[in-house]
Formats: structure tokens, C-alpha cells, sequence
């Protein structure tokens, strides 16, 4: 359980690199992968769900409006998993739903950050050395959402199914297994077309 | 005014522009925190201004972070105009092309970081940290992978990746910084120092090197694996792979992304192999 706490923590740290500090691309899954794989004690299981992840998200990019499923919290969700005993296909397919459903949530944060937003505004007029605390309060805000919302999936998702797992029918993980080895074929198909040269 | 420890202090807190990034006014706090210590030496002398003038950085602004560097350092420069300006008239002339010059900027600069960082080198990256472990026998493309690896060949795809970005990226942090502020005024605020458009297109030429190398690995490791057996092992793989190498290439026509596709096949997989 203290591994899976740990776990949680790093995950939260690094997705604050994805949007709201640095952005020195901790956050990227071929860098968070395979560091949190080290805390883990399984680095090469880290480096796989991690290059699987950014091979996933690869075609989805921070434009506009649209907002990519996180890939650090994907890394931090499947290996708590792992290190659950917990396979790692079985593992990344709810990291993928989790980072998903991630990715709503911060929409909905972000939506809701507006109120927050206003006050923070009101208290930098009256006085502008306010600033400092506000961005601090604002990381603080968004750490804590994250280590609350990769921690609850995996208590919600993840101690039931330690359980379940030894009872699912061969077959079945043998459905899981295939398709978690598509994945880097799925991703390469793509990453490759993102070379066509359309300028100059 | 913007010294080499100024620029340091700006370049610094540029690291947090997208704190508190909201849908109302995006970026507007770290914009407001990053510029804080410049406006604070600018108005020393009248700091009961300072408030109105933070004002200004409170409203809209969004861009890319690393190119948003482009964007402090003309504001920067602006902000010395406005500060300067001795009549009303003036003031509001100057503080009409800061406005413009906000909005304008923000949205090239997005522009071209967007294509260049999230649309080339992310990927580009990617590509180059696949190639390094491919070549030093990390093979994940199987279930079951392999024991007794050194911490270099788990890390080296990533290091390299991470320090090639960070390169770029920081290089250009920092120069957009002191080229903005000191760009003549017919000099689009610094931007036509770097030939964007040349740089994008030799990094996605060197993607598709790192590519080819790549499909030659993959070529190579199923060549050897023909040679090794030709069972139904090895058939059953080909098939997989360009079955989901087709789909792949279609759904991406379709605008279905990846993630989709997947979670898709591991539900039919599942329901297939049940029944």
C-alpha cells in the first residue's frame, strides 16, 4: 500500500508538468514511464506502459480546445496497478479509461477554476505581492485533484479487481494480452504519417 | 532595463505561464506573475500604479509556453513604451498597440509552437528514443519481456529524448526572451530571427529518417524471426500487425483517435474469445 502512496504522489507531481508548471515534458509516458517503473521496482514494465501510452495519445495534441488524455496519470494508474499484482495489459486498459475519464475532469476543473479565478483577481488589485500566493494555492489545488483522483481509481478499481484476476477465464486474458500487443502497431501507424513533409 | 538577471528572473518564472490556466481567461495569472517583477522595477518610482497596470496582464492571454517567451519579452518592450509615454494622447495611442500587439502575437506564436513543438519535435523525439532502445535490444513488443537490463539501456531512449526537446525548447525560451525585447520595430518582435518554417520541415525529414531506420529494425527483427520458424506464431503476428497498421491508417482518415481504437478492439477481443 505504501508503494501504491508513492505511486500516487510521483503520478500527481508529474502531471503538474503536463499543463500548470515546467512543461520540461516529465509528464511525456517515455519519461514517466520508465521513472516511475524505478520507484516501482519494474523499470522495463514502466518503460513499455510508457512508450505504449505515448504511442496511444501521440495523435492527440494540447490544440485549441482540445485537451489529450494525461499520459502521466495512464503511467501512475497502470503500474499502482502492477505493483497490485495485477498484469499489465489488464493494468493499461484501465489507465486508458482512467486517463480518460482524467481528461474530463480537468475540463470540468478548469471550467470551474473561472470563480476561483475572479477572487484571486480581486485579492492581486488590493495588493499585487498576493500574486506568488495565488500561484502557489493554484498548484497546490491541482496537485491534490490529481493525487485524489489517480488514488481513487485505483482503491475503486483497482483492489476489486486484484481479486477478480485469478478467477477471469483464460480466454479472456488472452483477448487482453492481444490486444495490449496492438497497441504499438496502432500508435506506429500514425506516429509515422506525422512526417509527411506539407511545408516548403 | 531587461538585464541579463532580469531576463533570468523572467525566463524562470515562464516556467509556470499556465498556472491556474482557466477556460475564462486561459493563461492571464501566470502571464501576471511572470512579467510582476519587470512591472514592479518599471513603476518603482509610482508603485500606487502598479494594481492598474497588473490589470492589463489579468485579461485574455494564450499561447504556447515555450514560445510565450516571444510574448513577455515584446510585452516587456511595450510596457517601457507605455510607461514612458508623456501625454494622454500618447498613453492611449501606445496602450492601443500594446493591446493589438498582445493579441497578435499570442496567436502567431501559438501558431507556430504548436507545429513545432506538439506537431514535429514531440513526435520527432518519440521516433529518435524508439530507435535507441530498438538498437540496444530493448524489445517491447512483446508480452513477456526480458531480465537483467542495465539502467542505461531503460533510460537512454528517454534521456535522449527529454535533453533533445528540452534543447530546442530552452534555447528558444530563452532567446525569444532578449530577441522580442530587442527586436527594431519593423522586426516582428524578434520572429523572423529563426527561418520557423526550414527548421520544421528539416526536423520532420529527420522524422522520417529515424522512421525508415525504425521500419528497417522491424523489418530485420521479422526476417530473423522467419528464419527461426515459420510456424503459426509468426503468421498469427504478421497478421495482427497489418491488420491493426490498416485499421490504424483508417481510422486516422475517420479522425477517430488512437485510444479509441484500441479500447474498441480489447472489447471485441474480449467478447470474441468468450463466445
Amino acid at each position: 500500500m505504501t508503494l501504491l502512496l508513492l505511486l500516487c504522489l510521483l503520478g500527481a507531481l508529474l502531471e503538474l508538468d503536463t499543463t500548470y508548471a515546467f512543461q520540461l515534458t516529465f509528464s511525456r509516458g517515455i519519461i514517466a514511464g520508465p521513472l516511475l517503473g524505478l520507484v516501482s521496482g519494474d523499470a522495463l514494465t514502466g518503460l513499455q506502459v510508457g512508450v505504449f501510452t505515448e504511442l496511444l495519445f501521440i495523435d492527440v495534441s494540447p490544440l485549441g480546445g482540445t485537451l489529450p488524455p494525461s499520459a502521466a496519470v495512464c503511467c501512475a494508474i497502470t503500474l499502482a496497478l502492477c505493483s497490485l499484482q495485477i498484469p499489465a495489459y489488464a493494468a493499461f486498459f484501465v489507465g486508458v479509461v482512467g486517463a480518460l475519464v482524467f481528461a474530463q475532469v480537468e475540463l470540468a476543473m478548469r471550467r470551474a477554476r473561472a470563480g476561483w479565478i475572479a477572487q484571486q483577481e480581486q485579492k492581486i488589485r488590493r495588493n499585487p505581492n498576493y500574486l506568488r500566493h495565488a500561484v502557489v494555492e493554484a498548484l497546490s489545488l491541482s496537485f491534490m485533484g490529481n493525487f485524489v483522483f489517480i488514488l481513487a481509481v485505483c482503491l475503486a478499481v483497482g483492489l476489486p479487481l486484484a481479486k477478480v484476476m485469478p478467477l477471469v477465464p483464460e480466454k479472456l486474458q488472452l483477448a487482453g494480452k492481444f490486444s495490449y500487443m496492438a497497441v504499438p502497431w496502432i500508435g506506429l501507424a500514425t506516429l509515422l504519417s506525422t512526417f509527411r513533409l506539407k511545408t516548403r | 532595463m531587461l538585464t541579463k538577471a532580469m531576463q533570468l528572473n523572467l525566463f524562470l518564472r515562464s516556467f509556470l505561464i499556465q498556472t491556474g490556466w482557466n477556460f475564462a481567461k486561459y493563461q492571464n495569472l501566470g502571464l501576471c506573475f511572470t512579467l510582476y517583477p519587470f512591472v514592479k522595477k518599471l513603476y518603482a518610482q509610482d508603485q500606487e500604479s502598479i494594481p492598474s497596470v497588473l490589470e492589463r496582464y489579468l485579461e485574455n492571454f494564450n499561447t504556447q509556453p515555450v514560445m510565450a517567451s516571444f510574448c513577455i519579452g515584446a510585452l516587456a518592450k511595450q510596457e517601457e513604451r507605455l510607461a514612458g509615454a508623456k501625454t494622454l494622447a500618447l498613453y492611449q495611442q501606445r496602450l492601443s498597440e500594446w493591446n493589438s500587439m498582445k493579441r497578435s502575437l499570442s496567436i502567431t506564436t501559438a501558431s507556430i509552437g504548436d507545429r513545432l513543438f506538439w506537431g514535429t519535435l514531440k513526435p520527432f523525439t518519440l521516433l529518435l528514443a524508439l530507435c535507441i532502445w530498438l538498437v540496444q535490444d530493448i524489445n517491447f513488443f512483446e508480452v513477456t519481456l526480458q531480465e537483467n537490463v542495465t539502467f542505461w539501456q531503460v533510460f537512454g531512449g528517454a534521456l535522449v529524448a527529454f535533453f533533445v526537446f528540452n534543447a530546442v525548447a530552452l534555447f528558444v525560451k530563452w532567446q525569444g526572451l532578449s530577441l522580442s525585447y530587442f527586436a527594431e520595430n519593423n522586426g516582428c518582435f524578434g520572429l523572423t530571427k529563426f527561418d520557423w518554417n526550414k527548421t520544421i520541415f528539416n526536423a520532420k525529414k529527420m522524422g522520417i529518417i529515424a522512421a525508415v531506420v525504425l521500419l528497417l529494425w522491424g523489418v530485420y527483427y521479422f526476417v530473423n524471426d522467419l528464419q527461426a520458424s515459420l510456424g503459426l506464431g509468426f503468421i498469427t503476428r504478421a497478421v495482427m500487425v497489418l491488420f491493426f497498421v490498416s485499421i490504424s491508417l483508417m481510422t486516422r482518415n475517420l479522425r477517430i483517435p488512437n485510444m479509441y481504437v484500441y479500447l474498441i478492439a480489447a472489447v471485441m477481443f474480449a467478447v470474441a474469445c468468450l463466445f
